[in-house]
């Protein structure tokens, strides 16, 4: 018995050390986890001078096809959850312009247009954001996007010059998009 | 087989091994020789002691700020979305971390000269491993929720740091007292190295800013690297169905990258009762040859989607603008590889200790045949207490981290030595360490642990670690 004391410290020491609680941990929680960032940036800019549109004869200025696999890269086909495509259109020439952006798929087939009609200048800025998603169109417009077609259409003249300095077309877009990572 | 490997290689860096590395309560625990490793300095009583292989000192630590496993994954009803966002992505800085480090000594043993006894020789081998990964915080935000709505911040990519080593060490010290007040060590380290990476000293930015043209302007200045040794080999070993214990050997002894170090120790007695101590451990680096992967992401762009100016855009009727858009950001901001050898600096810690020793046990019976005479040298052992305070500081990849310890040793005749510590560091303020040596005949066990407090819920604890050994001691004065 009396060798009890002598021993029992250190067998105390080393239960104490080698002992430790914890409080019920849930890993399974990872499972709820969602990384869902919102990416955005632009995605055409078209820049045309009044002097080109008055060059044009008749009334299709412009109607172009550009190649764009941003959207039908496969890791972001597979996680876009949601987003939105914002347009701008800024006229500072004399005429009046009927203005079409269009999705095209591999095969060139529309998959989804949106139309400006912007009066000649002095005219306000047109802005407009079309969603994509559940609370909008099809994500597979988005999914199947490999090129863009712009046209633009002279509803004016193809003599009259703006007043206004550096009289030029702007077509501007940008998307905002969230991405499903986990 | 590689996407199999890398789970367990994240858990090996980032919780199994740690880099805390600061053993307050090993530090001057005279009573056990493994004490030598964080102070070569230290004044020794051994005429020899051998470690038993593979558990003469088993070290394992893990240390996190800011952060615990409870805040996350605690079962608390919360949703786990909201306490990453409120824990973690809102909540930490780029100076928290996550850390880990393992020690296991494989030899390790030493002597008392026999023309000289004033010195005490010491060797061994060891592996190691430790892993540090500093919270990405602008990184993790731009992952978490995306650059959308954030005109103007720049998403700092220096917040990247992370770094990892698996080494063998061979160890060779020389412990010698100088004078009856004074003494002095010193160890030679070859370091084989097994596996390393890091990304360190990564620089850079992304923005997103009103465009001058379109809406957006997405800018990246980047100069960021990732560089390795010894991890393809090991992948390729696991896609070949095996041979990694083997390759983990041939890399340990000699057939990986090599490097040197020193540790440098000191013990002065100010006067009977009060020493102070000092050292300075792993002066070094390894330089790494074999098997080395870099990878590098350097130069600069900006981008504002595809953008058309006519006419000049009209002048090649073939273009591809979305090539040429893609290729442009390309060239001007290559995503490399390259296979060139690089120096990695080993971490150096620094302690320091002041210890005031009272309770007189008794004077050693036993003549020494050595200049350590009973009436010179350090003369803790033949007190019953010690009481005093302890610094470290190890240098890190954002700069120098510093712990200050408060202890008190308490021995029990030859038999038992404890000593409890109180340590205040970044990890917490509430750090409660024991220790114990306990002297059965030649036989020494010890084994000691950190932030004890943590123990009544361990996965809610910033700090823990562990450490035991076995050992059989010949005393000098026994």
């Amino acid at each position: 018995m009396k060798y009890i004391p002598k021993y029992l410290l250190p067998i105390l020491f080393c239960a104490g050390i080698l002992s430790s609680c914890a409080e019920k941990q849930d890993f399974d929680q990872v499972d709820n986890l969602d990384i869902t960032p919102t990416a955005e940036a632009s995605i055409l800019y078209v820049e045309t001078p009044e002097s080109i549109i008055n060059e044009v004869n008749g009334i299709n200025i412009f109607s172009q096809i550009f190649n764009f696999d941003a959207f039908n890269e496969q890791f972001f086909a597979d996680n876009v959850l949601d987003g939105v495509v914002t347009y701008e259109v800024e006229n500072t020439t004399s005429k009046p312009l009927d203005i079409t952006f269009e999705f095209l798929d591999d095969a060139g087939n529309s998959l989804d247009s949106e139309n400006f009609s912007v009066n000649a200048a002095p005219t306000a800025i047109l802005r407009r954001e079309i969603a994509y998603g559940p609370a909008g169109r099809s994500l597979d417009i988005i999914r199947n996007t490999s090129a863009i077609r712009v046209s633009a259409i002279n509803l004016g003249d193809n003599t009259s010059v703006s007043a206004l300095p550096n009289p030029t077309v702007f077509l501007r877009s940008s998307a905002k998009f969230r991405i499903g990572l986990k | 087989m590689k996407s199999s490997l890398f789970p367990l290689i994240i858990l090996f860096t980032g919780y199994i091994s740690s880099y805390a590395q600061n053993k307050a309560v090993l530090y001057d625990f005279q009573e056990i020789p493994q004490a030598l490793m964080v102070n070569p300095g230290m004044n020794t009583f051994y005429n020899w002691y051998a470690g038993v292989p593979f558990i003469s000192g088993i070290y394992a630590a893990g240390a996190t700020s800011g952060l615990t496993v409870n805040d996350i994954f605690a079962a608390d009803g919360l949703d786990i979305n909201q306490k990453v966002r409120d824990r973690a992505v809102n909540a930490l800085s780029k100076r928290d971390e996550v850390n880990g480090i393992f020690q296991v000594d494989i030899l390790n043993g030493g002597f008392r000269g026999q023309k000289d006894p004033a010195n005490f020789y010491s060797f061994g081998m060891y592996v190691e491993g430790y892993a540090l990964n500093y919270w990405p915080k602008d990184l993790a935000i731009l992952a978490y929720e995306g650059n959308a709505d954030r005109l103007g911040q720049r998403f700092d990519l220096n917040d990247l740091n992370a770094s990892g080593q698996f080494i063998n060490v061979f160890h060779f010290g020389i412990n010698r007292q100088i004078k009856n007040n004074l003494t002095l060590g010193a160890r030679i380290k070859l370091y084989s190295g097994i596996l390393d990476f890091n990304s360190t000293n990564n620089s850079g930015y992304f923005e997103t800013i009103v465009g001058e043209n379109n809406l957006l302007r997405n800018t990246l200045v980047s100069d960021m690297r990732l560089r390795s040794s010894g991890l393809d080999a090991l992948l390729d070993a696991s896609d070949n169905g095996g041979g990694i214990g083997s390759l983990l050997t041939k890399r340990g002894f000699f057939g990986g990258d090599p490097g040197l170090g020193f540790d440098l120790g000191v013990t002065y007695n100010l006067n009977k009762q009060t020493v102070i101590t000092g050292s300075i451990l792993d002066i070094g680096l390894l330089y790494h040859t074999s098997d080395v992967t870099n990878y590098t992401l350097e130069g600069a762009a900006s981008v504002e989607g595809v953008e058309i100016i006519l006419p000049e855009a009209l002048s090649d009727p073939n273009a591809d603008f979305w090539e040429d858009l893609v290729n442009e950001i390309e060239e001007l901001i290559p995503f490399e590889e390259n296979s060139k050898n690089y120096v990695t600096l080993r971490p150096i810690k620094f302690y320091s200790s002041i210890r005031y020793n009272f309770g007189k046990q008794g004077e050693p019976t036993a003549a020494c045949d050595c200049d350590n005479q009973p009436d010179s040298g350090d003369r803790s052992l033949y007190y019953l207490n010690s009481l005093g305070g302890q610094l470290y500081v190890i240098n890190r990849p954002r700069g120098p981290q510093f712990a200050v310890t408060a202890f008190y040793q308490r021995r029990f005749a030859k038999v038992l030595a404890l000593k409890a510590t109180y340590t205040v560091d970044k990890f917490t303020a509430s750090n409660i360490g024991l220790g114990m040596s306990l002297q059965a005949g030649p036989v020494n066990l010890y084994i000691m642990g950190d932030n004890l407090l943590s123990y009544g819920n361990i996965a809610d604890s910033n700090y823990a670690s562990l450490q035991l050994g076995l050992n059989i001691i010949s005393w000098e004065r026994n």
